[in-house]
């Protein structure tokens, strides 16, 4: 969740209310959602809030979510803004992953130390929440004054550069868009060759490339993930030539200072609405310190890429938007009977404002401001009217509802198996779904440290696979990976219990944890392992889930539930766990069987099938001492594992 | 007086002048040892006799030591086939006198080691010379060796040293316990004592034959700890989960079940989740190495789609993010169990990968309903004590024509107070899905400290309008594991729940009804 650093005094200041201590205000800023989190190294507080109301990222914009709910402010509030008189031009070069642009003049700002930083929070809180880590939206903010650009004809754009691929640029306009609309200052939003000019960036000392920062500058090596792939780089001109590299860095030349009186901002982005909305945000927050906003021309070139090209954009856009809310649906999702007198004085306390309309349904048209990019629905107007309202004034009333309860099928099942595995003595277990080839597959085998050439035995084995194998004196583990170690297995043993294809995670935090299991015995190996401490005898059982890859399976993941037991004693044997399944199996209407088989986890010879009512869905056995010793358990365990659905009616 | 049997006869073999140590007692009682001990014991609860305890040394030989009482020490031995050899004249090889000694295995370096150091001889480059002047006869060692199995004691302290370094004695202390009658033992004894007779254990022969109604049973100690029996058990999470089960059909909801491995369709598009979300990012989802689904409904893809595109409704505004359909069929590890009451609530619930041939569970809902499932879902990160790759939601949604905040307040007040968390409060919230969406809160009940205890709202119409539900859903959500914490006051998650189990602390958790 978004946290946002708030130097209270600033608060007060912006606020009004001098006579709030800091307190105060914690609890103030509790009941608009924003929590106390703890204090920065400067001083300030830091407060953490859900991601909706991303207007709430700087100090100025608490001050004004705390004027209305002071009752200081109501109603909606947007800031005047002068006509325009810069041009930011969009070049047909302009990159197709990133086409569009948007751009305010601010002038007049006071920009103190605390103003400053409050600047470069929001714009840093911006570009990790909307902005999508700068992927979808990335703010440049230059001092307006270090910008050249003289009032030109648009044609003439074209012939005076000569940095970049002249050809490529095309004049803008034509008959409609004549050189009168952009006939202010102007710069340029392009797209470069990543070697094609040079800059000075902040925090460097000398010119660089735009690919040189991604490979040089440590800002660039932060954020070159985003533009690596671009056939062309995007880049901002004015007429000294290059002066910002979005959305990685700006240039040196027009860093703002506390000395900055004048400001251009500029945004690019995958999508004109997130950076149209960020600029709001933004220019809300230079409105409330005073500063005037002034309109910037953004002009696409026709054959530009995006869904702008040939637009003429003004900007930043600051509409309010309408939508439309019934009474009834407000009364029914409060639960409460309220005067529409007093549901229009609740949308104005949330910065909103409502006109009553008594029609056929009484209904409200509300008026959004623009940096509320949280409301798509009435739904959330009508939590608007909630919170202002005041949620907990509402009584809890349970809903006189009657509905029928009860266990799923399945969930009956497991809740029987289990507790017939209690009454025979076993500890249930509840062990992860997440597991390793290690734990799964290798540390359940016979062959772990056992010399490879040993699988040649197998008559299945193809004259490759043979010569693969004859690598005397190599332990298993040491010669095949996880895929041949279950081909050996199954060469060997045919389909056996548990070395199913893996589920495997695509990107795993621990090499721990990289696969869904495919069976559950190994999590009870594991945990006899982690336990030879503790008293014996140990008898453990789990019922749990268990997956395997299935094309046949619209996931391509079949699941299951298993049933898996284990005795550990100095005495355990194969009748002692055969004596278990067969009081457990004796609980359910089925009948068992267990033929002789082979397993790579058990004891030759003492190893059987579980055949459940004619199938066979499982093993049973003593677990082979290879197993034991690697696990470093000095007593015998007898085990066995099947599917639960084997049970079911 | 009436007594048991042992105890009159180790009462009358007692003494008020001279005390006598239990074993003496025994035999003249002529009870064994044990039953000695036990009645002496009885007896001075009765205040009958008086028990002296004295801690006594005692040394025993070991079973080399009585071979060489029989065979000789073997430097001894060695000695005398040495001198046998005319040794004492002129050396002679070693190896022939080994021989005439018969001195076999370990006995052999016993032999040599000694034989040097007692002053017998000397042996150099295998050359055995031995000193006429020794004495055998009167080898300190074999002569305490002798006094010791001759039962009485030896004195000197270097001699037993070097035995016990030797391994041929054993020297242990032990208590001897002696009893003496008391004045009311023998006040007893004088009026006369006679035997009951008692029985260790009810047998079935007693019952049959009648006998037990003629014999006296002797008394444990029943407040004396018994060897632990070893019982199974309910994992104790899997406990938390019956509670919680319980309480939810008892407040009439029915328990969904389905796939963990989905589509991120029902994982997040169905909720309205932006598929630029940061929680869909490459890291955070837990994405499956396998192909996308094969089948979604092709209808609620294009109506899930237009929701993200263009919102819901005429005044209704859709998200400013990419949408895709190959992601939306990419397979992932649920991040929420809102997967199951998607499917539910989508009529699409028959979808289950288990292939158990179950019914459909959803269908077309009819309001109203009320659902729920205490399952797994996932969060692809680190582990610590806090936080598992695997924790169990429980998960719940209520269906009905007009559900009001209210509602929804006196749901989750019933439902905690079934846990003894009363005073909950309801902080506005934002979740993409649900609006309005509150943090529900409560007081711990040992601790009274304010912790979150589950996150809650109004599913959003965006969600809902896609899979054709036209009344209100009122959903929550909890990880399980924080009410288990509660419980059990398990400190690290680790314990409580997969393969790092400690199996002590599950054999020692309290059970939660």
């Amino acid at each position: 969740m978004p946290v946002v650093d708030i130097d209270t005094d600033e608060l007060r200041r912006l606020t009004g209310h001098d006579e709030k201590d800091d307190d105060q205000l914690k609890e103030d800023l509790f009941g608009l959602g924003l929590e106390f989190e703890g204090e920065t190294e400067e001083g300030d507080l830091q407060f953490e809030f859900a991601p909706d109301r991303l207007d709430r990222l700087s100090v100025e914009g608490v001050a004004r979510s705390l004027r209305y709910h002071y009752g200081d402010d109501r109603g909606v509030d947007v800031p005047d803004t002068n006509d325009s008189d810069w041009t930011i031009q969009v070049d047909s070069s302009v990159p197709d992953e990133r086409p569009y642009v948007a751009g305010a003049v601010v002038r007049g700002v006071d920009l103190d130390e605390d103003a400053l930083d409050s600047l470069i929070q929001l714009q840093e809180k911006l570009h990790a929440t909307m902005g999508r880590k700068r992927a979808k939206g990335a703010i440049g903010i230059h001092d307006l004054t270090m910008l050249k650009a003289e009032r030109i004809e648009q044609r003439e754009i074209g012939e005076e550069n000569d940095l970049e691929k002249p050809e490529d640029l095309t004049p803008v306009g034509g008959d409609d868009t004549g050189p009168t609309d952009v006939s202010g200052p102007t710069i340029t939003y392009r797209g470069i060759d990543p070697e094609g000019d040079e800059f000075v960036p902040l925090d460097a000392d000398k010119g660089m490339t735009p690919a040189e920062v991604l490979t040089d500058h440590p800002t660039g090596e932060e954020y070159a993930d985003i533009v690596r792939e671009y056939e062309r780089y995007p880049a901002i001109y004015d007429e000294l030539g290059l002066f910002s590299f979005p959305p990685v860095i700006n240039g040196q030349r027009t860093e703002v200072t506390t000395e900055s009186r004048e400001l251009l901002v500029e945004l690019t982005g995958t999508d004109q609405w997130t950076i149209d909305r960020m600029l709001a945000i933004i220019c809300y927050a230079l409105d409330a310190r005073g500063a005037t906003l002034e309109n910037v021309d953004v002009v696409y070139a026709d054959d530009a890429a995006g869904e702008h090209a040939g637009d003429h954009l003004v900007r930043p856009e600051l509409d309010t938007r309408e939508k439309t809310v019934s009474h009834d649906r407000i009364e029914t999702t409060l639960g409460i009977d309220l005067e529409m007198e007093e549901v229009i004085d609740l949308f104005e306390r949330s910065g909103l404002d409502a006109t009553a309309n008594l029609g056929e349904t009484a209904e409200y048209e509300v008026e959004i401001p623009p940096y509320r990019t949280d409301v798509l629905h009435p739904a959330d107007l009508v939590d608007d009217v909630g919170r202002a309202y005041g949620f907990d004034e509402l009584e809890p009333e349970y809903p006189d509802i009657g509905t029928i309860g009860g266990r799923h099928e399945r969930s009956r099942l497991e809740r029987a198996t289990r507790s017939a595995l209690v009454g025979l003595g076993f500890e249930d277990l509840l062990n992860f779904h997440l597991s390793s080839p290690a734990e799964n597959y290798w540390r359940m085998t016979e062959y772990l440290g056992k010399d490879v050439s040993s699988a040649l035995s197998s008559e299945d084995l193809s004259p490759d696979e043979r010569e693969f194998l004859n690598d005397e004196g190599l332990a298993f583990e040491e010669v095949l990976d996880d895929e041949q170690l279950r081909d050996v297995v199954t060469d060997q043993y045919g389909d056996v219990v548990g070395f199913g294809a893996p589920v495997r995670v695509t990107s795993a935090y621990s090499e721990d944890y990289t696969q869904l299991r495919t069976w559950a015995l190994p999590s009870i190996m594991h945990v006899l392992e982690n336990n030879t401490h503790r008293r014996y005898p140990q008898e453990l059982a789990e019922v749990g889930f268990v997956a395997e890859q299935d094309d046949e399976e619209n996931t391509h993941v079949a699941e299951h539930r298993t049933v898996a037991a284990a005795i550990a004693r100095t005495d355990a044997t194969y009748e002692d766990i055969k004596g278990k399944l067969q009081a457990l199996v004796a609980e359910f209407d089925v009948d068992l069987e267990t033929p002789a088989t082979e397993h790579p986890s058990f004891i030759d010879g003492r190893a059987a099938e579980v055949v459940i009512d004619g199938e066979s869905v499982g093993v049973i056995g003593e677990i082979h001492p290879r197993v034991l010793v690697e696990r470093d358990l000095e007593v015998p365990v007898a085990a066995f594992e099947f599917r639960l659905d084997a049970l079911a009616e | 007086m009436r007594l048991p049997e042992r105890q009159v006869a180790a009462l009358e073999a007692a003494s008020a002048t001279d005390a006598q140590p239990i074993p003496d007692l025994a035999a003249e009682a002529g009870i064994d040892e044990a039953a000695a001990t036990t009645a002496v014991f009885e007896l001075e609860a009765d205040g009958l006799v008086e028990v002296e305890s004295e801690t006594e040394g005692s040394v025993s030989l070991t079973d080399e030591a009585h071979e060489y009482l029989e065979d000789g020490l073997p430097e001894v031995r060695f000695y005398r086939a040495a001198v046998e050899a005319g040794a004492a004249a002129e050396p002679v090889s070693m190896g022939q006198i080994i021989g005439a000694a018969g001195l076999e295995g370990p006995q052999v370096d016993i032999a040599l080691s000694n034989f040097a150091r007692k002053g017998y001889g000397q042996i150099e480059s295998g050359e055995v010379s031995a000193n006429p002047d020794a004495d055998p006869d009167s080898d300190p060692e074999a002569a305490a060796l002798e006094t010791l199995a001759a039962g009485e004691t030896v004195d000197d302290g270097d001699i037993l040293e070097r035995l016990d370094e030797r391994g041929l004695i054993e020297r242990e202390e032990h208590t001897v316990r002696s009893v003496l009658l008391t004045d009311d033992g023998v006040d007893a004894l004088m009026a006369g004592v006679e035997a009951a007779e008692t029985a260790d254990r009810l047998t079935p022969e007693m019952l049959t034959s009648g006998e037990w109604d003629d014999v006296e049973f002797t008394d444990y100690n029943v407040e004396a700890d018994a060897t632990e029996a070893g019982a199974g058990k309910v994992h104790v999470l899997r406990q938390a989960g019956e509670r919680v089960k319980d309480v939810l059909v008892g407040m009439g909801f029915q328990e969904m079940d389905g796939p963990h491995a989905d589509a991120d369709f029902w994982i997040n598009d169905a909720l309205f989740m932006p598929q630029d979300h940061p929680a869909r990012t490459h890291w955070d989802r837990f994405a499956l190495d396998v192909d996308p689904v094969g089948d979604l409904p092709e209808d609620l893809v294009r109506a899930v789609e237009n929701a993200h595109r263009e919102g819901v409704g005429s005044d209704g505004d859709g998200y400013h993010s990419p949408w895709s359909e190959d992601f939306a069929r990419e397979v992932a590890l649920r991040g929420h169990t809102t997967s199951l009451s998607m499917r539910y609530l989508a009529g699409a619930a028959e979808a289950l990968s288990d292939g158990d041939g179950q019914p459909s569970e959803g269908g077309d809902l009819e309001p109203p309903q009320r659902y729920f499932s205490v399952e797994k879902a996932y969060r692809n990160d680190t582990i610590d004590s806090t936080h598992l790759l695997e924790f169990f939601q429980i998960e719940g949604w209520v269906m009905a024509e007009d559900l009001s905040v209210r509602d929804l307040m006196g749901t989750f007040e019933e439902f905690y107070a079934q846990f003894g968390i009363t005073d909950v409060q309801f902080k506005p919230h934002y979740n993409p899905y649900t609006e309005p969406s509150f943090e529900l809160f409560g007081r711990h009940p040992e601790t009274d400290e304010l912790i979150e205890i589950g996150n809650s709202g109004i599913f959003r119409e965006e969600v809902l309008s896609p899979l054709g539900v036209e009344c209100d859903v009122m959903a929550w959500g909890l990880a399980l594991e924080r009410l288990a914490m509660l419980y059990t006051g398990a400190e690290d998650i680790r314990d409580l729940h997969g393969t790092l189990a400690d199996l002590e602390f599950l054999r020692n958790a309290e059970v939660i009804y």
